[in-house]
Parts: C-alpha cells; sequence; structure tokens
C-alpha cells in the first residue's frame, strides 16, 4: 500500500498547484458569498426629498434603526440612486412623511425582509398618529415604549430541550457548504488515478509485483481521503484561528468530515467503476458534482428545496448528510446523539458505492 | 523453463488464441513473429498471468501456474506495448516506485536503480520528468522498470514501437546483453522481422491465433529451401504484366514493391528467362534483376500469404 501512497504523494508535491487552488478556492468562495449575503441584509440606503427632506430622513432614521437585523443609513439621493443602479447596493429607500418608495433593480428575497420591516415601522408610525390624533405622537410612543417594557404577555420562543433557538448563519452555512463541495472534486480526481494507471498499464505492472490489489486499491482510496481530508482541515483551520469563525465543537466537526471524505472517496469509486477512461471520468463527475450543491440546499437558507424528488436524489449523495451534521453541531450544538443518524446514512452510502464501484471495476475487461 | 500447453483465449465468440505450444529453455532468446493482431499480446498476457487462458496450461518448471500465477509473477518481468510509467515522476523516481512494489530490499534499491539506469544508458538522466523525455528514452524506462527485481524470464512486447533508430539499437543491445552476459531468458514479441532475426535463437511466427512456424533461424529458412526469391525491375509495370508472371509454370508469390516486383518461385525452374520472355511478349523491358536469399520475411510470407506488416 505505501509505495501506491507514496507515488501520488510524489506526483502532488511535483504539482501541488491543484490543491493549493482548491483550498484556495473554498475560502474565496465563502468569504465572497458568505460576506455578500450578510452586508445586502445589514445596510440599506435612505434618502427623502422636499424642503423637509432632512427632517424626514431624521424621524425615518431613527425609528427604522430600532429593529437590529438591518442598519438604515441616510444617503444623498443622487448617490443612493446611483449605488442601486451599479449594483453596489440591492436596494435603497425613498422616505417620505407618511410613505415610503423601494428604489431596486430586481426582486430578490433579501429585498422582500427589508421591505417587511420598512412596512412594519410604518405600519406602526401609521397606527401611533391615528391613535394620538391631535394629542402629541412623541409623548403617546414613549407611554407605549415604558409600557412595553413589562408588558402583560411575554413570547418566549425554545427549542424543544428549552434551549434558546439559535439563529441560523448563512455564513457558516456557505463555508461548510463550499468546503465539502469543492474537496468533492479533489477526492474524485485523486480516485481517478486508479483508472489513469489502469488506462496506461501501471496497473497491470503492480498486478504483476508483490502488491497485493487490496494494497494498490487501498493505496489511492487511502491517499484520496488523506488529501482530502488534509484539504478540509486547511480550509477549517483558517477560518476558525485566523478568521475568528466559531465553527463550534471542533473534534465533532473533523469527525464528520472524516466521515463524509470517506463517503465521497465511495461515490468517487462508484463513478470510477462506471466510466472507463480518466478523461470520461473528468468529463461527468465534472458535470455532475456541481449539481449537488444546488438540489442539496446548500447555498439556501434551509427549506427552501421542497420538491421531494430532489431531496429524494440529494439525499443519495454525502453531501446534505455531512451538511445536516456540521450546522446542527455548529450552530446548534448538537451532542452525538442527534448526529448518529447522518453519520450511518454517510457510511452506508460509502460500503455500498464501493462495494458496486471496485466489482465493476474488476469486472471491466 | 516455461511452457504453454494447447494454449487458447476466446474473448466472447472470437477465438484469439488457438491452441498454442510452445517452450522457453533457460537463458535462451525466443521470438514471437506475427502481425498485428496476430495474437501475440495476448498470448504474453496469458503466460504473464494477467489473462487466465480459456483452455490450455502454463507450466514454469513443470508445475502448472494457472491456478498459482504468484510464482511465475516472482521469476518474470513484462515489458508492456505501452509506457506504464508516471510521466510527472522523474525516471530515478519511477524506478524506485518499481523496486518497491516488487519489495526490493530498501539496502540494495539504491544500487539496483543506478544498474538499471546503466543498463539502459539514461544514468545521467535520472533526475529529469519522464513527459520531457523523448519516445525512444520512455521506451527504455519501461524497459528498466521491469528490470528492476533482477527478472529469470524477460517479456518485450514490441518495446520498439514507433521510436527512432538509435533508440531502437540501444535497445536491442541492453536485450542482447541481458541476454547474453546476464543470463535473462527472453522472449521477445515483435512485427519487425530484422529485430527478431537479429535477437532470438529461436522463432515462432503466429498468424490468426496460432503457431504457423518454428525453430531456429536456419530450420526456418530451409522451409524456403527449394524456393527462390528473385526481384525484378522492368521499364514499365502493368497489372497486366503482374498477372502474366503469376500464371508462370513455379512462381508461388508475386508483390509489387517499392523496388519492383518481388518474384517467389521454385528453385530449380529456369524463371528469369521465363520473366523476360513473358517481359518481352508485353513490349517491355528487363532492366534490373536480382536473386536473392529467402530470409524469415519471406518464410512468413510463404506460410501466410502476407508480409508481417499487412
Amino acid at each position: 500500500m505505501f509505495p501506491v501512497f507514496k507515488a501520488q504523494l510524489r506526483k502532488d508535491k511535483r504539482n501541488p498547484v491543484t490543491i493549493i487552488l482548491f483550498i484556495v478556492a473554498s475560502i474565496a468562495a465563502t468569504l465572497i458569498f458568505g460576506n455578500s449575503t450578510i452586508e445586502s441584509n445589514t445596510e440599506v440606503a435612505i434618502f427623502s426629498s422636499g424642503p423637509s427632506a432632512k427632517e424626514i430622513e431624521n424621524k425615518w432614521e431613527n425609528l427604522l434603526n430600532k429593529n437590529e437585523s438591518s442598519t438604515f443609513v441616510i444617503t444623498e439621493e443622487d448617490k443612493a440612486r446611483e449605488d442601486v443602479i451599479e449594483g453596489r447596493r440591492d436596494v435603497a429607500i425613498h422616505v417620505m412623511e407618511n410613505d415610503y418608495r423601494l428604489v431596486t433593480s430586481s426582486y430578490m428575497p433579501q429585498i422582500l425582509l427589508v421591505e417587511q420591516q420598512v412596512q412594519e415601522v410604518f405600519r406602526k408610525e401609521a397606527q401611533l398618529v391615528a391613535a394620538a390624533g391631535n394629542e402629541n405622537t412623541d409623548e403617546l410612543r414613549s407611554d407605549i415604549e415604558e409600557y412595553m417594557e413589562d408588558p402583560p404577555l411575554q413570547v418566549q420562543t425554545q427549542t424543544l430541550n428549552e434551549a434558546d433557538v439559535s439563529k441560523h448563519d448563512m455564513g457558516i452555512q456557505l463555508l461548510f457548504g463550499f468546503t465539502l463541495f469543492i474537496v468533492m472534486f479533489t477526492i474524485g480526481f485523486k480516485v481517478n488515478g486508479i483508472t489513469a494507471d489502469k488506462v496506461n498499464g501501471i496497473w497491470n505492472r503492480m498486478i504483476l509485483s508483490s502488491v497485493s490489489k487490496t494494497s494498490m486499491y487501498s493505496g489511492h482510496l487511502c491517499y484520496s481521503f488523506c488529501i482530502g481530508f488534509f484539504q478540509t482541515l486547511i480550509v477549517f483551520l483558517i477560518f476558525k484561528y485566523v478568521m475568528g469563525y466559531d465553527l463550534g465543537n471542533f473534534s465533532m466537526i473533523l469527525v464528520i468530515v472524516a466521515v463524509y471524505i470517506v463517503s465521497m472517496v465511495s461515490v468517487a469509486m462508484l463513478f470510477t467503476g462506471i466510466l472507463r477512461t480518466p478523461e470520461q471520468f473528468n468529463m461527468v463527475f465534472s458535470s455532475v458534482i456541481p449539481i449537488i450543491p444546488i438540489i442539496s440546499g446548500v447555498y439556501m437558507p434551509p427549506g427552501t428545496i421542497s420538491n421531494v424528488f430532489l431531496q429524494f436524489i440529494a439525499d443519495l449523495f454525502p453531501l446534505t448528510h455531512a451538511m445536516d451534521a456540521v450546522l446542527h453541531v455548529a450552530i446548534h450544538d448538537a451532542g452525538w446523539s442527534d448526529i448518529t443518524l447522518p453519520l450511518v446514512i454517510m457510511l452506508l452510502i460509502g460500503v455500498v458505492s464501493m462495494g458496486v464501484g471496485i466489482n465493476m471495476v474488476e469486472r471491466r475487461k | 523453463m516455461l511452457e504453454t500447453i494447447n494454449l487458447s483465449k476466446n474473448f466472447k465468440d472470437k477465438k484469439v488464441v488457438d491452441g498454442i505450444d510452445m517452450y522457453l529453455e533457460q537463458g535462451e532468446s525466443v521470438g514471437l513473429l506475427g502481425p498485428n493482431g496476430a495474437g501475440k499480446s495476448t498470448t504474453i498476457s496469458m503466460i504473464s498471468s494477467l489473462l487466465k487462458p480459456t483452455s490450455g496450461d502454463i507450466k514454469l518448471g513443470g508445475k502448472s501456474i494457472v491456478r498459482n500465477p504468484s510464482e511465475i509473477r516472482d521469476v518474470i518481468g513484462v515489458v508492456p506495448q505501452e509506457i506504464a510509467l508516471y510521466e510527472e515522476l522523474s525516471a530515478y523516481e519511477n524506478l524506485k516506485f518499481f523496486g518497491e512494489i516488487y519489495k526490493v530490499k530498501k539496502g540494495v534499491l539504491e544500487n539496483r536503480i543506478q544498474e538499471v539506469l546503466e543498463m539502459v544508458g539514461l544514468k545521467e538522466r535520472q533526475k529529469e520528468l519522464i513527459k520531457t523525455f523523448s519516445g525512444g528514452m520512455k521506451r527504455r524506462i519501461n524497459i528498466a522498470a521491469a528490470l528492476m527485481h533482477k527478472p529469470q524470464v524477460l517479456i518485450l512486447d514490441e518495446p520498439t514501437v514507433g521510436i527512432d533508430p538509435q533508440s531502437r539499437n540501444r535497445i536491442l543491445e541492453t536485450v542482447r546483453e541481458l541476454n547474453e552476459s546476464h543470463g535473462t531468458t527472453v522472449l521477445y514479441t515483435s512485427h519487425y522481422m530484422e529485430e527478431v532475426e537479429q535477437l532470438c535463437n529461436r522463432v515462432y511466427i503466429m498468424d490468426h491465433g496460432k503457431v504457423i512456424a518454428s525453430g531456429s533461424k536456419t530450420e526456418l529458412l530451409s522451409i524456403l529451401s527449394s524456393e527462390l526469391t528473385v526481384q525484378v525491375q522492368l521499364s514499365e509495370t502493368s497489372d497486366h504484366i503482374i498477372d502474366t508472371i503469376r500464371l508462370l509454370d513455379h512462381v508461388r508469390h508475386v508483390e509489387e514493391t517499392n523496388e519492383g516486383i518481388r518474384i517467389i518461385s521454385k528453385r530449380d525452374a529456369n524463371i528469369l528467362s521465363a520473366i523476360v520472355l513473358a517481359a518481352e511478349k508485353e513490349g517491355i523491358q528487363v532492366t534490373h534483376y536480382q536473386m536473392e536469399t529467402p530470409s524469415l520475411e519471406d518464410v512468413f510470407l510463404h506460410l501466410t500469404g502476407k508480409t508481417l506488416r499487412d
């Protein structure tokens, strides 16, 4: 096993560009997409027009910023409009005395969230003005705020085990999603080395040597596992210790990643069994793999993919189960018993794919 | 030392190798000749235990190795037709890898690598990547990889395909040296008659999966002892004159070559005057003729009715 393992390692030592590129791609994708999601949800430009523009802007800035999920910033009207046109911001709000207009180029999901917040504030304000009648609105507002500090009805949301409901962090989800997605390519291309060895005759030479078939397979597969795990570990370590991301219980995350990589090596082995040449493998694997995170909902908030057929297809690949497990650990502080099912499913996918894959490779003439 | 008994291989309904009997004595150099598709590669795949025969047996030192291939694997070194090397690694790293998979002991591995590099004449270029090598150099390292474990029998499957004459001579020299100086038994397959003539003590000629002739070069040439080869150049050639010559008494084979017309006929016949007469009747002059001693190529032609590279 070790000579085969070492030969693969020597090849990558000679040309480590692919691995480095994949590590950089994992980090860059997380930073670009993770941060853009957060940014678009947090800062919204507001502006007004007319002689009392300043007054109106100040009034609504105060009221809108009472909600902490978004920050509303007074901006020059021209600049706000230009930012939207140039795509620097998704939305700006033209505030008026008792009304508002959304300035946007397209109707994206995050705009819907902003509109909900703005609408809520304007509706409350309209109710307040109506309730105050001829009285002073500010006085009524402070009375209500004072009253609401100790409201008669209090609702507290808890999880089933009475813990606080944690907030879903899309940044963390994308970090795991991109890393586990990109490592699929690394694993696939390394397992493809078996087909390459078969096609160029090295496999036959190994069969004639003192190395057993088990050692030949384990050399290749162990190397694919190690390089995949190494890549993931590097990315997670950078995010945890350099960028300060909270990844939850790190040892549990690493166990999940290890099981995921074992499972993914097996899936790549299944592809190797089905496809005859390294070129076929590269073409089909590279075409199929990018679809998996999309149907698994890796790039979207949980629950977005509701189609049963897509969910079934996604369940056939380890990525869905790995994402399920790592997000439970990182966001919801799940314990071992909570992630046992996804781990077992991943191992099951691994055993079946490996069995079928090796069988098909061996049957091929 | 090594023998095949009624060895056959079928792929689906097609019989690729059909009842081959052959043997190799220790220290001998044996050629396996045949055109593309004759079944040479399938035969050596079975001998080297990569393919299971459909029927028949392969014996090493009198013991069947069909069910227990590990015995022959320790003894043979196989040089495949394709370049079976890691292109991304250097010559040294490739040989180290093959030494390791053959479990060459750590203490002797380094020496052995240098030894085989010396044999194939690439010691100076050992640190260079295989992908930067010429076709001939790659083929030499391909041979070197099969020598790492000092095999008693070296099986070479067309090791000189597609390379320049210098590299080809170097490879033939290496194989000859291995056979003569190191006592390695060689089974050399090729469709280049001259290589086999140069290297081998005995030859098996294969066609359509069967051994159609075997023996030493002299034995094979004696098949044509009753025949004569004449190379004729005419002032002009046409299909008609070729057909006319073909119909002459005692003519066995006629073919048009780059040098003119090649005719094989019965030795005693007065073939030359018959050809001159036939040509004159057509108003054609014989401008040049040459009587030739038959070669193995002629033997192959005689046995199969076609040339080796058809």
